[in-house]
C-alpha cells in the first residue's frame, strides 16, 4: 500500500463523515455537506488514478468536479423555494 | 528518492490534511454559514493533490487533467459557495437585501458587525 492509496483510504473514510451530516442535520447543511463530499470524491479518484496507474479514473475526476457543482447549483436554487 | 517524490509527497499529504480539516470544520461548526466556509478548504485540498499529480507526472495526460480538475473545484466551488449562501438567505428572510439597510443605518461606514 503505497501513500496514494492510504491517502484515498483516509478521503473514502471522510466521506462517510460527509454522508452523516447530509444524513441527519437540516436540508441546508446536507447541500453544504454535498458540496463538501463532491469535492472530496474528486480528490479520491484523483488519488487512486495516481495510485494505481489508471488513467481513465482522473477523468472520472474531472467529468464529477463539473458535475457536482453543478448539482449543488441545482440543489441551491430549488432550496430557495419550499423544498 | 529524488526531491520530486518528496515535493509530490509532501503536497499530496497537505492537500489531504487539508480536505480532513474540511471535514472536521463541517462535522463540528453548529451554524450552516459556518459550515459552507469549509468548501473552499476541500478544493484547496483538491488543487494541493492536483499539484502533487503534477509535479510527479509532469505535463503528461494525467497531470494536466488533475490540475484541471482542482482550479475547476477552487473557481467554481467558490461560485457554488456564493450561490448556497444567497439561497439560504432568500430561504430564511425571502429576498437576499432584506436587513440590509438597517444594518447600513447601524453602522454608516459600512464597516464591521454590529
Amino acid at each position: 500500500m503505497n501513500e496514494w492509496e492510504v491517502i484515498a483510504a483516509v478521503l473514502t473514510a471522510c466521506l462517510v463523515a460527509c454522508a452523516a451530516v447530509a444524513a441527519f442535520a437540516s436540508i441546508a447543511d446536507a447541500l453544504v455537506a454535498l458540496e463538501v463530499g463532491g469535492s472530496l470524491a474528486s480528490a479520491t479518484l484523483m488519488v487512486l488514478a495516481e495510485g494505481l496507474q489508471r488513467q481513465p479514473f482522473i477523468d472520472l475526476a474531472l467529468t464529477l468536479s463539473v458535475l457536482s457543482l453543478l448539482g449543488a447549483l441545482a440543489f441551491a436554487r430549488m432550496l430557495e423555494g419550499e423544498l | 528518492m529524488s526531491a520530486r517524490h518528496v515535493v509530490a509527497t509532501v503536497l499530496l499529504f497537505a492537500g489531504g490534511s487539508l480536505q480532513v480539516l474540511a471535514v472536521i470544520g463541517l462535522v463540528a461548526m453548529r451554524d450552516t454559514y459556518d459550515r459552507v466556509h469549509y468548501v473552499g478548504l476541500a478544493s484547496i485540498g483538491a488543487l494541493l493533490i492536483g499539484i502533487a499529480i503534477l509535479v510527479r507526472e509532469s505535463f503528461s495526460l494525467i497531470g494536466d487533467k488533475a490540475v484541471l480538475t482542482g482550479v475547476v473545484l477552487v473557481v467554481f466551488g467558490a461560485a457554488t459557495v456564493h450561490v448556497t449562501a444567497r439561497s439560504l438567505r432568500i430561504r430564511e428572510r425571502g429576498d437576499w437585501k432584506e436587513g440590509i439597510e438597517q444594518q447600513r443605518q447601524r453602522s454608516p461606514r459600512g464597516g464591521g458587525r454590529s
